[in-house]
């Protein structure tokens, strides 16, 4: 039953990722009139270790995934323990809460835009009345658009992490709980040795599946800055979109993303390694 | 170790904050698209006391018509969730049950796939769909959708099964009950939860998806999302139409998503907290 899906997915996946390499050895141009594909070798790799913009929204990536990732979980994890409380109040507020995560990227970038535009912005207004306010609006300053960009990510993803960690609250069993507390432990104690361990399965999914999508951000930033001012808000996702699709320069592109994939490759062989190590213990 | 009272007040207090603030951005949303353009750029700004109107609407609806994008919406994404889910359900079930290495060690090869960016993707499938004549056609984008949507079916599906207990398909294959009668008859119906985990996250996915229809679509099949970005670089910008569009885009998948708002974890925690 495995057989349908594996074949579409290495149908569909292999033959662009194969494509994708052969066309990273080439200087392929798709303005090119006669849509010839020289043959460069390895140049285009080597042009991107040299490429300042190459090098610096790579820096970015790291920045925003890590950025991204560590506040999300983190609050993520502090929201589940707020509201865990079973009364209707807290229940009705936790379904609230869900609702940022159905919305498309690209309207939570644009609504963000708009609330942070320092002319008619309410987040601006009332930051600006508690004294914290900058010349180009949040998003047009380099040193706050990254941490801007980084707030909408927020915004949009930390309820996933919420609900996840809830489900994983529900789901621990109690007895040890009451037993450390008949033992005196201190609500704190309680959390962080017996909580924790027991959550860092579920606190282990939060974070694949972030890391997974925060490389790949790329409508919010679409939306809000198209990567500026200057590249201070450009992830290689980002500029890989940029050169390839908005400058045609297919060959140069393909190698970049080649380089992503590469970096996420050893992410996630990272991961694997975790997985399984956790798969072992469960069983 | 119970709460205090005072502590239960200051919970409370602490929640509601934070409610308001994931919710303001939405709220500023709707409350925009039913405003006129001189309120919009009003400061303070105001929340509630203003005069409504459905102008924003109406442009949408006639100028805009928004409904095609809707309907190229719906078509997109009601194609990727189907196949998505039924490829992914089955591949799911077998990667739980089999013994076999390979099928097994294929779980990791999914999450993989998952992890690809799209730009990786984009720019040779892009060329691909070109040269095949799809480019424009609903296909080029649900088939893109799809190798994405599907993996995650299979990983989130897997989970599911793992944590649906074995003993009665065992006993049905006992019975003289073929694999995949075990697999209908018996486990399907016992992850009926998950399934509808699965379908709602490819829903939101290809609803929400832009970059994959920005490079794939034609004017005739375009999205909402393409709509709602094709009003934004128009040379005179107004919030309240881009509001209207947006509520478009929003409100149904919100919709579903707060009907089923207690299926949103299932499917991904599953093989996690099954305790």
């Amino acid at each position: 039953m495995l057989g349908p899906v594996l074949a579409f997915v290495l149908a569909i996946a292999l033959a662009p990722l194969l494509f994708s390499l052969f066309i990273s050895l080439t200087d392929y141009r798709l303005t090119d009139p006669t849509q010839a594909k020289p043959f460069v070798g390895l140049g285009n790799y080597l042009k991107a270790f040299q490429d300042k913009a190459v090098l610096e929204t790579l820096a970015n990536t790291v920045v925003f995934t890590v950025g991204a990732v560590t506040s999300q979980v983190l609050l993520g994890l502090a929201l589940a323990l707020l509201m865990s409380g079973e009364t209707p109040f807290m229940r009705t507020l936790r379904s609230l809460a869900i609702m940022p995560l159905a919305l498309p990227p690209l309207v939570v970038g644009l609504v963000w835009k708009a609330l942070y535009n320092p002319q008619f912005g309410p987040v601006a207004y009332y930051l600006k009345q508690i004294g914290l306010s900058v010349d180009r609006g949040f998003l047009g300053e380099f040193t706050t658009a990254m941490p801007a960009v980084l707030v909408i990510d927020l915004w949009q993803w930390t309820p996933l992490l919420m609900i996840i960690f809830l489900a994983g609250l529900k789901s621990l069993p109690t007895e040890m709980l009451e037993a450390a507390y008949v033992d005196g432990a201190s609500r704190t104690q309680a959390f962080f040795y017996i909580t924790l361990p027991m959550l860092l399965p579920v606190i282990f999914i939060g974070v694949l599946l972030r890391t997974m999508n925060a490389f790949k951000v790329f409508d919010i930033i679409f939306a809000t800055t198209g990567g500026g001012p200057g590249n201070a808000t450009s992830v290689l996702n980002f500029h890989i979109y940029k050169v390839g699709l908005t400058f045609f320069d297919m060959g140069y592109a393909a190698a970049l993303a080649n380089i992503l994939l590469f970096m996420i490759g050893v992410c996630c062989a990272f991961y694997v390694v975790l997985l399984r190590r956790q798969r072992a213990t469960e069983f | 170790m119970r709460a205090s009272r005072t502590e239960n007040l200051l919970r409370n207090a602490l929640a509601i904050l934070v409610i308001a603030f994931f919710l303001m951005p939405i709220v500023w949303l709707f409350t925009t698209s039913l405003k006129l353009q001189r309120d919009t750029f009003q400061l303070p700004p105001v929340w509630l006391g203003f005069q409504p109107t459905l102008n924003n609407f109406a442009f949408a609806i006639n100028q805009i018509q928004v409904g095609r994008f809707v309907l190229n919406s719906v078509i997109i994404s009601a194609g990727t969730t189907l196949i998505s889910v039924v490829l992914g359900t089955l591949g799911g079930y077998a990667v739980s049950r089999s013994r076999l290495r390979f099928v097994g060690a294929s779980s990791y090869f999914f999450l993989v796939l998952l992890m690809i960016p799209p730009v990786a993707m984009l720019v040779p499938f892009y060329l691909i769909m070109r040269d095949l004549g799809l480019l424009g056609t609903y296909w080029a984008v649900i088939i893109l959708d799809t190798v994405y949507n599907a993996p995650f079916v299979v990983w989130m599906m897997s989970n599911y099964f793992r944590s649906v207990p074995t003993e009665m398909e065992q006993a049905a294959l006992v019975d003289g009950a073929s694999h995949f009668q075990a697999f209908r008859l018996v486990a399907l119906p016992l992850a009926v939860p998950g399934i509808i985990a699965s379908v709602l996250y490819c829903l939101i996915f290809s609803w929400n998806d832009f970059i994959f229809a920005l490079l794939l679509t034609s004017p005739s099949t375009k999205t909402v999302p393409l709509a709602i970005m094709g009003q934004f670089s128009t040379a005179q910008l107004q919030w309240g139409y881009m509001a209207a569009l947006s509520v478009f885009a929003v409100l149904p998948v919100l919709l579903v998503a707060l009907v089923l708002n207690r299926y949103f974890v299932q499917g991904l925690t599953a093989g996690a907290t099954k305790g």
